[in-house]
Formats: structure tokens, C-alpha cells, sequence
């Protein structure tokens, strides 16, 4: 079946789903589910090695012909939108239901399909125009979705934040696509590799698409819009509406002929996002934080890729660019799978305790087993640990750069960096997500919040196993995925247009699964012994101390401490304390939180500056008749003075 | 032979003989100190007991306190696969596996760092935030190491990138090397094995709850990781691929037993180091590997 159909029936049950979402929300979902299918098919044509699909349309809509094309590139990203926006609208069936949030769920459910209707078309509309309608419809879906909860000012602020910063990346958007219309004479997009004025544009991509991508140092609004927003929201946020960033950088970077500087500079910017966004997550007590920041890493992962691949085609198309991109464009689905899993697991904890702070969960696993084991799924998955999904891309990306380096050329210069910088940042990962399953899920619960809490239903846990399905199958065999990996890299740059694996990814697969089998043998044998030596429950030895409390456990500020303390400089952790007195102390206390140190210590002076320049202006605006008067005769004054001296000149 | 039965017997080699290095350490450190000391076969006694034990298990835990030291010993039984034994290769060998075995070594690490949270106590979560802290510098060192072999034979295949000697930086790079199979493997002066101040321990504080198999498996682990170390350590610096196989297998074992005698004397000569210093000697290991990788680049354009 052509895409064609499948697009429409898509584009169409989502629209009726807006409605439905309204009134009844059975019928919604199954809109939703309906959509993703139809995408998901439309998406897998391309990938499955079809020809690409353009369609245009026979009326204007704003004096443009509307133009669609599915391609291996748009269809990457189709699927995620499609699997995310499935799994999300079934958890948000009972996280966000009517029963529990009457005023804001049907609400909810209508801006949810616009978001996924939005993206549909964001990744499948091909003319510069309607790109950007789509595009602000788009970031105004995404407010509106944050900005759920709005009695919430910690709520109203993230969501304001976004809308900004959004829109500042939508300016630069605007810019690029006015400019690229004016420079080609047509809205309508499609390569043009050959046209090499066009060069200088790829920087507002970079800018305009960096915004909503999260790269770090334009990643300010991310952290707390991740944290706010509604658990199911935060996971299509972060699984899926960053990565439309992430589309339009790979799209455009493809299209356009790219400056070398433009390949070293995304390559160098992954790099150290992927570190710095990833020691910003190691420090965090909120859990949401911890996730959003872990983002920005998997973003800088991912931009390290694409980089990569840029640096190669400057370069006489290297193939360990192919290598590189191939897996960026993995990460893309691999970080949408187990990021939306981590956050729905973070929404299950929270449904459940009713805190995200971890510093005072603890214990869940007794209560909430299916979470548990979930989470750590997905753990293991974002910190890159075989046999799982994230290590294949992470090897791949790796891969590439090693051979960057092996090659000996200019851009073992930028490599060898980017991969110590990835070493790094999978150790920190490593280490963040042992906190966050270690603190959440093991030991003695650290409030009563934590002991009363409770699994959640089968609607929430249904989109989660699906989801770690996903990380287990891609992480078991990966050769089934890569010809849809290498089509789109194909269709990114055509001189990479072959299936063969550059990697020896089917022996990676086979000992990866390899791997998960005797994992399950070991452990059961291990099992099976204690069981016969028999087992007996004691108290924690912790020494010898017969009375443990719950308060004496690691907290995640004290599992940090070590190495976020080396980060400390970039880090500016903000330390509150009152130190215990006197024979019985009391009182004493210690709170460790890590802002946003480019919003608190680069922008907020900023604004700040700004809006003191603002105030002083201000004064001359005062509703005084004869200093106004005043005004215009200086201002006719210093007009004739200049029309005379221009005479003169 | 089949490749299958080789694969066995090779599996059989590292597992068998792993225990046998802590024994040798302790030998050393014992007639340094001019004691007898414990039979050379002592961890194999201790295994062995502990296999036939009960186990006590604390009532916070999930069983995911059991599946913890499975998943590391497997991991770590994974990485050992990788690694080339001198002439006769490694059991599996791909483009990109050296990759493989720093992440298998990953592995294996989360999941001690998970076992020992599971019991709540705060002496086993310091331990766990220490192993996983000091773990970013060791990767770094153990990347950048990787990096200066790959670029030296122009392979991410460790069969080749072991197979000549480090060339003009392997001083350097066995420096660094040393110190990372010091931090890794708990040695003294980042650890020390035998105290018993648990405040002053990494990886025995995270072991502090478990007992019986899974002690044993983990135990085993350990000494599995030690002769990882030692025998990557040394092919990385001599040149076991221009050795006929006998002379090969003669170097390789006599820098696996120079190795462990090098951790003893360390053991018995210096002290452990104070935790604030800790990071600083890791950092200075991480320096050794990325000079070694400017080395090995300079070497390579000459």
C-alpha cells in the first residue's frame, strides 16, 4: 500500500480525535491507536526499501500548493511518533483519566492528538510555508499540554519558559525559511545540495531547530518543562517533540550543502552536551529532572552522530560517517523507547507516592514490582549497558569515531575528544541511573508517602511493557532493524546509498542475545542454589547496628556527592545548611539544589540587564503634555539639522 | 577440535585460574612482611566452602539481590571472551569489540552497585557511590587507553590492537594501565581488600551483606576481573604477535605473574591513599593514557 492512504487516514482520525477527546474518551483512544497504526504503516514503505512518496495537492492553501513526501528520513521519525503516541495516549487512559482529573483530561486529550496531528505534519510536509504552521501549532500544543495542571505556578512558569524559548528557535526559523525562499524563489523544499549560496543558512537551522532539540546551552527551558508537565506528556515531550529538532537539523543538514565549520561545531556541541547534560543529571534529587537533563545528553549523543556524518561529507564521504549517522538515526528510536519508558516509569512513582523527589521514596520494588523491573529496564538501557537497544547505538557512534581516528585525517582532531567525552558521559550515565533505581526502588522507604504507595493499573503498565519490549528486541536483534537504519542514511546522502553493514552488527546481535540467554541460565542457577542451601531473611548487618531507621540510608544527595563535587565548577551547586549545636542538637539541617546554570547564571542577568535598560527608558514615558511637546521639536530639530548637513554631505 | 569444545576449554582456563592471582598477591604481601600467609589455593577453599552455604539475606532485598551478582559474573565471564590469550586469540573477535568489553565491564559494575543498594544500608550505598564515582575517571583512562592501541594499529579489534607492543608509549601506557587495574580490582592504594574499617572501603563495603553463592560468584568475579586486567596490561605493552606461540604463552604468563607480584609489593609498601587523594592518583592515570594516545600519534605521522 502506498503511504498515501495510510497518511490520510492517519492525518484524518487524528483530527476527528481532537474532537472526540472532548466527550468520549474510549472513542479517542481508539482514534489514536487507529492513527498510529495508519502511520506507523505509511512510515514502514519507505523503509522497507519503497520509493519515496510525494504527493501535491490540486488547491492553495496561503497561496501555496501543499506538498507532502515520505522518505526514509521522515519515516525514522513517523515511527517514533506513532509508537510514542500509542503507548502514551493508552498510559494517559489512567494516569490523566476523568475520573481522577476532571477538568483538565478531556482537555488534555484534544491537545494531545493536535500535538501528534502536528508532528505528522511537521515530518511529512515538504514546503516552507506550511512547515512553519505546522511548527507553531506545534510548540502551542506542547504549552497547552505543560501548562495542564495551571492552578500549579511551578506549572504556569515552566510552561512560559517554554513558550518563550520556543519561540525564539521559531524566529530563527522564520528567518531561515524566508531567507531560503527569497534565495530559491519557491517555498517548496527538497535538496538542493547544488546551490551553494545557500551555505550560510545551515546556521540558522542549527539555531532554530537547536532550540527545540535541547542542545545544551539552548536547552534552558527543558528541564522544568519535563519536570511539570504531566508524566505521559513529559515522555511524548522528551521521547518524541525533542526529536523533532533533531528531525529538522538531520533534514536540513541533509538538503543543504554544509559548511565544514558546521560539522566540527555540531560534532563538538553533541560532545559536550552529552557530558555536561549528563552531570547536571548525576546531581538532581527530582527524579523528572534527573530524566530531563539525561535528554540533553541522549540529544548530545545523537548530535555527535549527525556531526560525524557532516565532518565525512566534507571530507571525501568518509564511510565511517555512515557508520556515525547510522547510529544517531538508531539512538533516535532507541532514546524514544526507553526514555518514554523511564518517564512513564517516573509516572507510575509518582501516581503511586505522589513525590518525585528521590530523596524520600525508597522500597518501592515490594509495592510496585512491575515498575520496578520496568524502570530498571530502562536503565540499563540509557546508560548503554549491553544486551539492551542503547548500547547498539552508542557502539555504532563509537564505532564511527574510532575509525574517524584510525583514519588519521583532520577530524581525528575533533574524535578523539568526542569519544573520551562519550566515555565520560556513559560512566555518569551509569552512575545516574544507579542512583535513580538504587534510591526509588531499593532499601527501606524514606517517608510514609513511600510506604503507602500503590502499583499502578494495567493501563499504565500495558504501554510500558510494550516499550521495554521494544529496548529488549532492538537490543537482541539488531539486524532486523538496520536496512530501515541504512535507507534512511541512504536517503540522507545518496552516495551512502548501499544496505551492506559497515559493522559486524549481526555478531553483535547474536552475542548480544547470546549474552541475555546465559544471563537468564546463570541467574537461575544461582537461584536454584541458594534455594537448596536454603535461605534465611535478616535485618541489613550494617555493622553490627541492631536499629537501623530508614532516615540512615545513602540519599541521592549523599550518592552524588563525589562526582558531582568534581563538576562543581560547571555544576554551582547552591548549598543551604545549618550545622547541629549544643549537647541536644536540633534543627539542623542541609539542602543541596543544582539550578540551571546557563538560566541562572548566563540568561537571567541577561533579562535582568535588559529590563533595567527598559525601567531607565521608561522614565522618559511619563504622560507629561510639554515634555512631549519638548519631544517633537528636538526630534524636528535633529531632523532639519540632518537634512541640511545631508545637503551639505 | 571443535570450535565449540575450544571455546569451552578456553572459558574453563580463565575461570579456573582466575583465583589463583589473589592467592599469589597474598603470598607476596605475606613473605614481604615475613609471615607465612595463607596457601596460594586459599580463595579456591574459600569458593568452594562458601558454594555449600546458607545464605542470609537481608529483609529489604528483592531478589534482584541474588540476579545482581549473576548478571556481573556473566558480564564479566562476557568480557573475558573477548580478550586474545596470547598465540591463540580470543574466542570471539569483531570489528569493535574492545567496545564491548569496557561496556560488558559496565555491566557488571551496575549491577554490584545495584546489589548493594538493595539492603538500605548506608555503609553499602557509600561503597556503591564510591565504585561508580571513581568508575568515570577509570573509563576515561580506559578509552583513552583504547584509543592510543587503536591508533597505533589502525584496528578496534583487540586481537590486532594487542597483538604489537605499545611502541614508543608503552611505558606510559602500562603507568596508566597499572593504576586503572589498581582502582578497578580494589587494590591498595585506592582500597584496601583485608580491612576491616568500612568506612574506608569501596568494593568490599558494597559485597558487606551477602554471603554463600552469591558471595562466591562474586568473589570469583573479582579475581575473574583481576587476570582481565593483568593480562590485558600485558599483552598492551609487549609485543606478544612477533613471539613464536611458545615464547608468546611464556610472556604472557610470566607478565601475569610479574603483575601480581607488582600489586603485591604495591600492597605491602605503600598505604592506603586518603579518599581526597584518591581521585587525583585516578587522574594522574587517566594522564598517563592520553599522553601514551599523543605518543602513539606522533609516532604514527612520523
Amino acid at each position: 500500500m502506498t503511504p498515501g492512504p495510510l497518511l490520510l487516514t492517519a492525518i484524518v482520525a487524528l483530527a476527528a480525535a481532537i474532537v472526540a477527546g472532548l466527550r468520549w474518551p474510549r472513542a479517542w483512544l481508539g482514534l489514536n491507536l487507529l492513527a498510529s497504526a495508519a502511520a506507523f504503516g505509511a512510515a514502514l514503505s519507505p523503509l522497507l526499501g519503497g520509493p519515496a512518496w510525494e504527493w501535491f495537492g490540486t488547491v492553495t492553501v496561503g497561496g501555496e500548493t501543499p506538498h507532502l513526501r515520505v522518505d526514509a528520513v521522515s519515516g525514522i521519525f513517523l515511527v517514533l511518533i506513532a509508537v510514542v503516541g500509542a503507548a502514551g495516549a493508552g498510559y494517559s487512559r489512567e494516569y490523566w483519566s476523568d475520573g481522577l482529573h476532571p477538568a483538565s483530561a478531556p482537555r488534555s486529550r484534544g491537545w494531545w492528538s493536535g500535538l501528534v496531528l502536528c508532528m505528522v505534519l511537521v515530518t511529512t510536509v515538504s514546503n516552507g510555508l506550511h512547515f512553519l504552521i505546522a511548527w507553531e501549532a506545534f510548540a502551542v500544543c506542547g504549552y497547552f499540554l505543560i501548562t495542564l495542571e495551571r492552578k500549579r505556578p511551578a506549572a504556569r512558569a515552566a510552561g512560559w519558559l517554554y513558550l518563550v524559548a520556543s519561540h525564539a528557535g521559531t524566529l530563527g526559523l522564520f528567518a531561515f525559511f524566508s531567507l531560503l525562499a527569497a534565495r530559491t524563489g519557491s517555498w517548496d523544499l527538497g535538496p538542493m545540495r547544488e546551490n551553494a549560496d545557500l551555505a550560510p543558512l545551515v546556521w540558522l537551522v542549527l539555531f532554530g531547530f537547536g532550540v527545540k532539540a535541547g542542545v545544551f546551552g539552548l536547552h534552558i527551558w527543558l528541564p522544568s518543562a519535563h519536570a511539570n508537565a504531566p508524566s505521559h506528556v513529559s515522555a511524548i515531550m522528551s521521547g518524541v517533540a525533542i526529536k523533532m529538532g533533531i528531525f529538522g537539523i538531520v533534514r536540513f543538514s541533509g538538503w543543504l550543502p554544509t559548511p565544514t565549520a558546521a560539522g566540527w561545531l555540531v560534532t563538538g556541541l553533541g560532545a559536550t552536551g552529552a557530558l555536561l547534560g549528563i552531570a547536571f543529571a548525576f546531581a538532581q534529587d527530582d527524579l523528572k529532572r534527573l530524566l530531563a537533563y539525561c535528554s540533553v545528553e541522549n540529544i548530545g549523543i545523537i548530535l555527535m552522530g549527525v556531526g560525524g556524518a557532516m565532518l565525512a561529507v566534507s571530507q571525501g564521504d568518509a564511510g565511517w560517517g555512515r557508520l556515525a549517522l547510522a547510529g544517531a538515526l538508531l539512538h533516535v528510536w532507541n532514546h524514544g523507547a526507553f526514555k518514554t519508558l523511564l518517564f512513564l516509569g517516573a509516572g507510575s512513582v509518582l501516581h503511586g507516592t505522589g513525590t518525585r523527589r528521590m530523596s524520600r521514596l525508597g522500597g518501592l520494588w515490594r509495592v510496585m514490582p512491575w515498575t520496578a523491573g520496568f524502570f530498571l529496564l530502562g536503565a540499563l538501557a540509557v546508560a548503554g549497558l549491553p544486551p539492551l537497544n542503547g548500547f547498539v547505538s552508542e557502539w555504532l557512534v563509537y564505532l564511527g569515531f574510532f575509525d574517524a581516528v584510525t583514519a588519521k585525517g583532520t577530524s581525528a582532531w575533533v574524535a578523539m575528544p568526542a569519544v573520551l567525552m562519550l566515555a565520560l558521559a556513559g560512566a555518569l550515565a551509569l552512575a545516574s541511573f544507579a542512583k535513580a533505581g538504587g534510591m526509588i526502588f531499593l532499601g527501606a522507604p524514606r517517608t510514609p508517602a513511600a510506604a503507602r504507595a500503590h502499583e499502578c493499573g494495567r493501563w499504565m503498565r500495558g504501554p510500558m511493557l510494550g516499550l521495554a519490549a521494544i529496548c529488549l528486541l532492538i537490543g537482541l536483534v539488531p539486524v532486523l532493524f538496520w536496512p530501515m537504519v541504512a535507507r534512511a542514511v541512504g536517503a540522507w546522502h545518496p552516495a551512502w546509498n548501499t544496505m551492506e553493514a559497515p559493522a559486524p552488527i549481526a555478531t553483535l546481535g547474536s552475542v548480544q542475545a547470546a549474552l541475555a540467554g546465559v544471563i537468564v541460565v546463570v541467574a537461575a542457577g544461582l537461584w536454584w542454589r541458594t534455594r537448596a542451601n536454603g535461605l534465611r531473611r535478616a535485618l541489613t548487618w550494617d555493622c553490627g547496628y541492631a536499629t537501623p531507621t530508614a532516615r540512615m540510608q545513602y540519599s541521592s544527595g549523599s550518592f552524588a556527592g563525589i562526582g558531582s563535587g568534581w563538576f562543581s565548577l560547571v555544576l554551582r551547586p547552591v548549598r543551604h545548611w545549618r550545622r547541629p549545636r549544643g549537647v541536644l542538637p536540633a534543627g539542623a539541617f542541609r539542602l543541596d539544589r543544582v539550578p540551571d546554570v546557563v538560566l541562572a547564571r548566563v540568561l537571567t542577568p541577561m533579562s535582568d540587564l535588559i529590563l533595567r535598560c527598559s525601567t531607565a527608558v521608561r522614565r522618559l514615558q511619563h504622560g507629561r503634555l510639554q515634555d512631549y511637546i519638548l519631544y517633537v521639536v528636538a526630534g524636528l530639530a535633529v531632523m532639519a539639522v540632518l537634512v541640511s548637513m545631508g545637503g551639505v554631505l | 577440535m571443535t570450535p565449540f569444545l575450544e571455546g569451552l576449554l578456553r572459558l574453563a582456563w580463565w575461570l579456573v585460574l582466575a583465583p589463583l592471582l589473589p592467592g599469589l598477591i597474598n603470598k607476596v604481601k605475606a613473605w614481604v612482611a615475613g609471615r607465612r600467609g595463607p596457601p596460594v589455593l586459599q580463595l579456591y577453599y574459600d569458593l568452594a566452602r562458601l558454594w555449600q552455604k546458607q545464605v542470609v539475606m537481608s529483609t529489604l532485598a528483592s531478589p534482584g539481590f541474588l540476579i545482581g551478582p549473576a548478571v556481573a559474573w556473566v558480564a564479566l565471564a562476557g568480557a573475558v571472551c573477548l580478550v586474545p590469550l596470547g598465540p591463540v586469540g580470543a574466542m570471539l573477535s569483531f570489528h569493535g569489540d574492545a567496545l564491548l568489553m569496557l561496556y560488558l565491564l559496565a555491566l557488571a559494575r551496575f549491577f554490584t552497585a545495584w546489589a548493594a543498594l538493595e539492603t538500605g544500608s548506608a555503609f553499602e550505598g557509600m561503597g556503591a557511590a564510591r565504585e561508580v564515582s571513581y568508575a568515570i575517571l577509570a573509563e576515561a583512562a580506559m578509552v583513552a587507553a583504547m584509543l592510543s592501541l587503536s591508533v597505533q594499529t589502525g584496528s578496534v579489534s583487540l586481537v590486532t590492537m594487542l597483538a604489537p607492543s605499545a611502541g614508543p608509549g608503552a611505558a606510559l601506557l602500562a603507568a596508566g594501565l597499572f593504576t586503572v587495574l589498581l582502582a578497578e580490582n580494589c587494590r591498595v592504594p585506592f582500597d584496601d581488600p583485608n580491612t576491616h574499617l568500612e568506612l574506608t572501603m569501596i568494593h568490599e563495603v558494597m559485597v558487606l551483606d551477602h554471603s554463600g553463592p552469591p558471595l562466591a560468584v562474586i568473589l570469583h568475579g573479582a579475581a575473574m576481573k583481576l587476570l582481565l586486567f593483568s593480562v590485558l596490561l600485558t599483552e598492551a605493552v609487549l609485543p606478544m604477535g612477533e613471539l613464536s606461540p611458545p615464547a608468546a604463552t611464556g610472556v604472557l604468563l610470566a607478565g601475569v605473574l610479574g603483575v601480581t607480584i607488582g600489586v603485591g609489593l604495591v600492597e605491602s609498601l605503600l598505604a592506603r591513599f586518603a579518599f581526597r587523594r584518591v581521585p587525583l592518583l585516578l587522574t594522574t592515570g587517566v594522564l598517563f593514557c592520553l599522553f601514551a594516545l599523543l605518543v602513539a600519534w606522533k609516532g604514527g605521522r612520523a
